[in-house]
């Protein structure tokens, strides 16, 4: 079994956004399959495995989301990456909560999409409840942010904060996320909410001390 | 680089945007095409299977949706040269992309650019050559009374 070819899905009612996942993935030697809408998505799931389903949130007819809270109860072992387009956050975070793996954002590289569905299968058969914790989303948080994928590290973050609204690392990832965005305001709040929450905290003092002045260049510490 | 790895984004899709962003990705590229006005996508080929976004290229904002950090190439080509010129300085500049180029009528600012490593295509440049070469080469050949009545 370890020697079959891991695979997947990918549910999408644009043609062109199958055809760019299948030519990015199909080269990494997975075994590629394609849905053109949600019920067609659950008809495949359920004529053979997946290792891994690629959905779209906005489909005709039944929609990502429901595909998704389907597939999370009847086909646990499959992994599901949900497909936004931009702007489109907060449906990916209400995603994730229902079981989502992760997700990506349209438009994407080829390399982009080929790392994600690496580490998604890397990170073997964790269950998405074990993965909601504190640590876990942190790390999420920051590998997203050194991928440039930064409103999936914006869900991370407010993920981390609500399974821990103590500790003062989620909060100073936060302002860096805001500060980012040009939100220097936002930023310093969280900055400060981190250094009201541990005093010792260093990431959230350099930033604050950096950032607390007209813009000074420096490095945004992640902590 | 395998040319089908390449990820590439095209600032405006007017005739010259639509066909090479249709090209491209008939050829296996993975392309973001910009435009502010979603109605010129309609000019994109079927064999188009990338990315289209609508905005301004110039905000920083939009070049970032498209992810243009990850970008390989990126060309300019919206109708004014300043723009392009802009946008080229930005993604070479700003996002580090690899290979810029733009799109520019007036050949007199192609020089300045080149010493930046903006690469600038000029037509106005490129069709009077061909127009010389033209003549050059029927000059040669038959006096124009000649031609004018149709032999």
């Amino acid at each position: 079994m370890a020697t079959q070819k891991p695979r997947i899905l990918i549910a999408d009612d644009e043609k062109n956004i199958r055809f760019t996942m299948t030519h990015a993935l199909e080269r990494s030697g997975y075994e590629i399959a394609a849905a053109v809408n949600g019920e067609d998505a659950l008809k495949q799931l359920e004529a053979a495995e997946f290792d891994l389903l690629l959905l779209d949130l906005r489909m005709p007819g039944m929609d990502g989301m429901e595909v998704l809270r389907e597939a999370a109860e009847r086909y646990p072992g499959t992994r599901v990456v949900i497909v936004t387009a931009h702007g489109t956050v907060e449906n990916a975070v209400e995603a994730v909560k229902l079981g989502a793996a992760d997700f990506i954002q349209k438009p994407f590289s080829p390399t982009e999409i080929r790392d994600l569905v690496a580490q998604i299968l890397d990170r073997g058969h964790i269950r998405t409840e074990e993965a909601h914790d504190y640590a876990t989303h942190l790390a999420l948080a920051k590998r997203s942010i050194n991928q440039r994928r930064l409103a999936a590290a914006t869900a991370y973050v407010k993920q981390a904060i609500a399974a821990d609204p103590g500790r003062p690392e989620a909060f100073n990832l936060l302002g860096v996320l805001q500060e980012i965005e040009g939100d220097r305001h936002g930023a310093l709040k969280n900055y400060r909410i981190a250094l009201d929450l541990n005093p010792s905290y260093e990431p959230a003092r350099r930033n604050l001390s950096r950032s607390g002045e007209p813009p000074i260049p420096g490095t945004l510490s992640l902590g | 680089m395998d040319r089908s790895d390449l990820y590439i984004i095209v600032a405006g899709c007017g005739r010259l945007g639509a066909r090479l962003a249709s090209e491209l990705s008939r050829t296996g590229s993975s392309v973001v095409v910009i435009d502010r006005d979603p109605s010129r996508f309609a000019a994109l080929t079927a064999e188009f299977s990338g990315f289209h976004l609508t905005g301004d290229a110039i905000e920083q904002e939009v070049l970032r949706s498209a992810k243009i950090e990850q970008a390989d190439c990126f060309l300019a080509t919206t109708n004014q040269d300043n723009i392009n010129l802009m946008l080229a300085q930005v993604a070479k500049v700003i996002y580090g992309v690899p290979l810029v180029m733009a799109r520019i009528y007036d050949p007199l600012r192609s020089p300045v650019y080149e010493r930046l490593g903006i690469d600038t295509i000029s037509p106005t440049e490129l069709s009077a050559q061909e127009f010389l070469r033209m003549i050059t080469a029927r000059a040669g050949l038959e006096p124009a009374s000649a031609l004018r009545n149709g032999r």
